[in-house]
């Protein structure tokens, strides 16, 4: 067991883990953080990505020991504090980006990511950025409206 | 005017997947000393198991306990269907790379996985059976061929001017729901069981459940917040982990919890079944159909599960949307040494169609016509000609199609997607350009609605009205993503006239709406939305009479409209109204049911009316294809579709996309693949591609068919979840018509997956005359 | 996950010295590595892991060279070169997906030499230098098949330096699944000569195609390439992705695509 100590959606956590824990084990298991989610064991389909020092990461391809220091930020700190949904999350549910769900979190995380970077992405931008992110249900359609929706809101 | 139906409000989960707080089955926090389980998995497709050394697993760190077949308190048959050919744990025989030999539980899900494969496994291996090919030469038939007839198929065909015949393969397909399999079962003090599973059918699971420990069905409840995706992949793949969960609760007496991670997912579930279809025709030099004869081979996997009505659906889908005068459609469901497959969105359905609108392109290019115009000479009857007093045409089957809209509804879609002109611009395109060519298809859908067990067609639900006016239903549907809890939160709402924030929908749980069907077969709303709307009118019609007899007034003077009750002219909130009616020791609580009318069916006779209706669509799809490599791009797709009346827009609009996607993919990229000894090569998202966010069409236009059921369903709206999947037949007919002019010939038997690597050799193939039959 | 020892060194003789201890692994951007932990099939006793050891990341340009820290990613590579070497830019913008570019790392892909992987081409086809914690290899030495290199167990790339091309492209045929190269094709004109490069096709794991680089180097057009018979068909990888066949085709359509891109 190592000891690691990193700041997960602005609070400060230290924990005992095996070196082989992966980071979305700790984020679900021992935080109880289960909006980040298992969709695949190989890294395609980013249901599980959350941000690492402010960079996309698939956290079930990541080792919690590496995120020893960071910050993390995962879907549960992308509301404000007293629940406010940000602009992005409000998009996806105001646009029908989403169906059954499950890959709505790694979805908003990478639409966060994209747009940190590019804030007015085209429509072709969009699909390109969100190649590691995989929907079964709604064929994407709504997704990527949902997304370009945030940039303009944002403004 | 409605208050809350026909309108497009968003998924009432969205805030919760937004955040991360929606809760799906792996999600739910567990007690303290929670087990987790895991399957040993036979690695061999077929033989006798002569040694399972299980020893080395209950050593393992974590192991708490090993149970093998001989372990469990009575024998457990999964099988959906009955059949005696699915035990939880294999038993003496193994009949496919994957199948559950035994199950450990350990305190954590990586012990458990890791002991798993600890097993001494010593199997008396024999040949699989894995192809269509072995399987039709070892004769390994789940039942005897089932064969319909209407007319002389036979006849006709021999005397028509003109005859075609030929094969296509259409390949299975992996649901790929986001959220693998999971369960969880809890013991209850008393010796019964609590169970949440990620499952489309809590009834049946409920029932293995108590099969399995020797209960009463009462003492086994089964609940289900949502599903991170099903698409048929949960209607009943979901029944071993809740048994298993449930058998490790009950031997441990602590709770007990199961995940597939992907890969064990992808190598122990079935998918959607792979077909071969053989096809003669005859037909005038006008394209008209005068006789065809199909002959289906459906590749089942090693049990019965669901095979036998998703291969009678593929029958029933046979004639699509076109009338068949003469016809014989022959089904074989034959047994592999593979994956048990399963319920897919479209059951069979899509397997179907593929076959007949093969037929239509086969002809279309012996006779040298647009494929729209041998579509638009074969298609039923409409609607109003039949209801004018001719004749209504007959399926296969002998359903009158009395509900056909599907010529209108193409003439528009060609008129707005401007078919005829880009295909004659695809055509002087295609002539000027040296490598990259281009092909445009339309394909109807025809897509009957009703399980084809007529019984399963009921549904029921519980409508409490509380004293404060709010509302809380209960119904036997499952939410996989669908929206179906927000349309009937909408009837709901509708009921009693207030807005749909008023109503809030629960967990399905088998303690409280008993007896339900799978949510499957696109009837949930359908089905459900009726249960609600009769609970939700019992209600009202006692709040009706004890309003009227309180006020002194006829019951036609009470109204529930725009949130208020209105009296005469005295108006009440629907809280002041339930909070009287309460005080005056009225119930307001109901239950409510349903049962589809109209409908029976025999099977073996083909013969009946299986379908309540026909839902109904149509796609444009263009495509370009670089026949150097074989890549595809989608350029651009034309959707038009039937819901009825829509009770949500937004909803209905989003399950046309996602379907429309998947089938592309199904047909376009989804490959699966195995090895000479029967090992799914294909067992994670790293080697079976479904599509992503690129791989959408570049323009995508969606309308809905402005129109209402004729038959008095829910709001007059019809069922959407399976029937869009199929209009992306157009993609598969329009790459085909782009080889064809890649290669300079008329026609080219492509078969699905049409990958670039199958593209590619198509265009080979065809240019040097090696085109199939 | 079998289980192992977690270090993290803060130089590279740190480093080094942790690697001759045991059974021990480096770990990188972990893109790879962690799948193949995940999977068992590798078990290491220890993973080495770089990412804290300074000045393993970076990117300089200048004398006709860019030389590549072994531990920047693929997202830095693809955002800084994409004036100076758009072709190492573009390649690098295409691996995986944004998470993975975000912590996957050049020095890491390399030294894994997955035949399917992107950068083995661009070192291969640029005849790049391997700079390790010892010596400098020549691409054409380093690679030595499937995810077999001239790194000795205990060496550790630290660069990677590329001459600067007078011209370059990458022609890449995805495996879709995956997004690795089916086949992937990196050619270059450096001063008086054309090098090929292919990844994603060989049984052997990259390789350069001789011929068309003599038929490039006659007449650099993809003409030149159309008139070569793709290379042997037996040498390709022949799997559930595609035939060997279909890979030696690949090889060419791929290759004139590239020549085309450069201009």
């Amino acid at each position: 067991m190592v000891e690691i100590s990193m700041t997960v959606n602005g609070k400060p956590v230290t924990a005992q883990v095996e070196p082989r824990t992966l980071l979305v084990t700790f984020l679900r298991e021992h935080l109880g953080l289960t909006g980040t989610h298992v969709g695949c064991d190989t890294s395609q389909c980013g249901a599980c990505n959350v941000h690492v020092n402010g960079m996309l990461a698939k956290s079930c391809t990541m080792l919690a020991v590496e995120a020893d220091g960071a910050e993390i930020v995962t879907i549960e700190g992308m509301a404000a504090p007293d629940g406010t949904l940000g602009v992005i999350q409000q998009a996806f549910q105001d646009h029908h980006g989403l169906q059954c769900g499950f890959c709505t979190p790694g979805m908003v995380m990478s639409a966060a990511a994209l747009l940190r970077e590019n804030p007015d992405p085209s429509e072709e931008e969009i699909r390109a950025f969100l190649e590691g992110n995989l929907c079964r249900c709604t064929g994407y359609h709504n997704i990527v409206k949902a997304v370009r929706a945030a940039a303009e809101a944002m403004g | 005017m409605t208050v809350a139906v026909h309108k497009p409000h968003p998924h009432d989960s969205a805030p919760l997947h937004v955040s991360g707080k929606a809760r799906y089955t792996d999600d739910i926090p567990a007690p303290a000393g929670t087990l987790h389980l895991a399957f040993g998995l036979s690695p061999a497709a077929r033989g006798r198991i002569r040694r399972l050394d299980l020893a080395p697993v209950r050593a393992a760190e974590g192991v708490v306990a090993v149970l093998g077949a001989d372990d469990l308190p009575r024998p457990v048959d999964l099988s959906p269907a009955h059949a005696g050919d699915e035990p939880l744990l294999a038993t003496g025989t193994v009949h496919y790379l994957g199948q559950p030999l035994f199950l450990v539980v350990a305190t954590s899900h990586l012990a458990a996985r890791r002991a798993a494969r600890l097993a001494g496994i010593d199997i008396a291996g024999e040949k699989p059976v894995l192809t269509i090919d072995d399987a039709i030469a070892a004769g390994t038939d789940l039942e005897p061929p089932l064969e319909w007839r209407k007319g002389d198929a036979e006849a006709a065909i021999a005397a028509a001017p003109h005859r075609v015949r030929g094969r296509i393969e259409v390949g299975g397909q992996e649901h790929f729901y986001l959220e693998g399999h999971a369960a969880l079962a809890l013991p209850l003090e008393d010796g019964g069981m609590e169970i949440h599973a990620s499952t489309q059918h809590p009834t049946e699971i409920q029932h293995k459940v108590a099969e399995a420990l020797g209960l009463p069905m009462s003492w086994v409840r089964v609940s289900v917040r949502r599903m991170g995706g099903g698409f048929g992949g949960k209607e009943s793949q979901g029944s071993a982990l809740a048994v298993a969960c449930a058998i490790a609760a009950w031997k441990t007496g602590r709770p007990c919890r199961m995940r597939y991670d992907r890969d064990d997912d992808m190598i122990i579930t079935g998918k959607r079944h792979e077909i071969r279809i053989d096809y003669e025709a005859g037909f005038d030099a006008d394209g008209r159909l005068l006789g065809v004869r199909f002959a289906h081979f459906l590749r089942c996997g090693w049990s019965t599960d669901l095979s036998l009505p998703v291969a009678d659906r593929a029958m029933l889908h046979a004639d699509n949307a076109y009338h068949l005068p003469h016809v014989t459609i022959r089904s074989r469901r034959l047994r592999t040494n593979t994956q048990s497959n399963t319920a897919f969105r479209g059951f069979g359905g899509p397997q179907g169609m593929m076959g007949i609108e093969r037929v239509i392109q086969h002809v279309a290019a012996t006779l040298g016509k647009d494929p729209l115009e041998v579509r638009r000479v074969n298609l039923y009857r409409p609607m109003a000609a039949v209801a004018a007093g001719e004749a209504a045409q007959t399926t296969p089957y002998g359903q009158p199609v009395e509900d056909s809209i599907i010529d209108a509804l193409v003439d528009r879609l060609a008129r707005e997607a401007r078919y005829a002109e880009r295909r004659a611009a695809i055509a002087r395109w295609n002539a000027g350009s040296p490598v990259i060519k281009r092909g445009i298809a339309l394909t109807p859908v025809k897509f009957g609605i009703s399980f084809t067990l007529t019984h399963l067609n009921q549904a029921g639900a519980l409508v409490h009205l509380y004293q404060d006016g709010s509302i809380r239903i209960n119904h036997g549907g499952t939410e996989m993503g669908q929206g179906l809890n927000m349309k009937v939160a909408q009837v709901a709402a509708e009921a009693f006239s207030v807005p749909v924030e008023a109503v809030r929908i629960t967990t399905t749980d088998t303690a409280r709406v008993p007896n339900t069907s799978a949510t499957a077969a696109s009837s949930g709303s359908d089905l459900n939305g009726m249960a609600v709307k009769a609970a939700c009118e019992t209600i009202r019609a006692r709040l009706t009479r004890f309003l009227a007899e309180r006020h002194q007034c006829p019951e036609e003077v009470v109204r529930f409209s725009e949130g208020r009750v209105h009296v005469g002219t005295n108006v009440l909130t629907l809280a002041e109204a339930a909070r009287a009616a309460h005080e005056a020791r009225i119930s307001l609580s109901s239950t409510g049911f349903y049962a589809t009318p109209k409908i029976h069916w025999d099977r073996t006779r083909g013969q009946g009316r299986p379908f309540f209706y026909f839902a109904y669509g149509a796609a444009v799809s263009e495509v370009a294809i670089d026949p150097l490599t074989g890549e595809t791009r989608i350029l651009r797709v034309d959707v038009l579709h039937d819901v009825g009346r829509s009770l949500n827009p937004a909803i209905d609009i989003g399950q046309i996309e996602g379907g429309f996607v998947q089938g592309a993919g199904w047909l376009t990229m989804e490959e699966l693949a195995w090895d000479e000894r029967g090992r799914l090569l294909t067992h994670a998202p790293s080697t079976y591609k479904i599509p992503v966010a690129s791989d959408r069409p570049r323009i995508f236009n969606v309308a809905l068919w402005d129109g209402e059921n004729r038959e008095p369903t829910i709001y007059r709206s019809k069922a959407v979840g399976e029937p869009p999947f199929m209009l992306a037949i157009s993609v598969h007919q329009a790459i085909a018509e782009a080889v064809a002019a890649a290669a300079g010939v008329p026609f080219v038997a492509l078969d699905a997956p049409a990958t670039p690597e199958r593209i590619a050799l198509a265009v080979r193939n065809a240019r040097a005359g090696e085109n199939a039959p | 996950m079998y289980a192992f020892e977690f270090v993290k060194p803060k130089t590279v003789e740190e480093a080094v010295a942790a690697l001759r201890e045991g059974e021990a692994k480096v770990l990188a951007g972990g893109q790879t590595l962690i799948p193949t932990l995940k999977q068992r099939l590798a078990a290491p006793e220890k993973l080495v892991s770089l990412a804290g050891v300074e000045g393993l990341r970076g990117i300089r340009t200048g004398d006709g060279v860019v030389e590549i820290g072994a531990g920047t990613t693929h997202a830095v590579i693809a955002r800084e070169l994409a004036g100076a070497v758009p072709a190492l830019a573009a390649l690098a913008g295409d691996i995986g997906d944004p998470a993975v570019r975000n912590r996957g790392t050049i020095g890491g892909s390399l030294a894994n030499n997955d035949p399917s992987a992107d950068w083995p081409a661009a070192v291969l086809g640029l005849g790049a230098t391997v700079v390790t914690d010892r010596r400098e290899i020549a691409a054409d030495d380093f690679f030595q098949g499937l995810f077999t290199t001239a790194l000795e167990e205990d060496e550790i790339i630290t660069a990677v330096r590329f001459p600067m091309p007078k011209t370059a492209a990458y022609a890449k045929f995805d495996q879709p699944a995956s997004r690795f190269a089916l086949v992937g094709v990196f050619v270059a004109r450096l001063d008086g000569n054309v090098r090929v490069a292919v990844t994603g096709a060989s049984e052997n794991g990259v390789f350069r195609w001789q011929a068309a680089e003599a038929a490039l180097g006659a007449d650099f057009a993809p003409a030149a390439v159309e008139a070569l018979a793709p290379p042997p068909a037996e040498e390709m990888i022949s799997d559930l992705h595609g035939a060997g066949d279909y890979r030696a085709h690949l090889v060419k359509v791929m290759t004139k695509r590239a020549v085309a891109a450069c201009g």
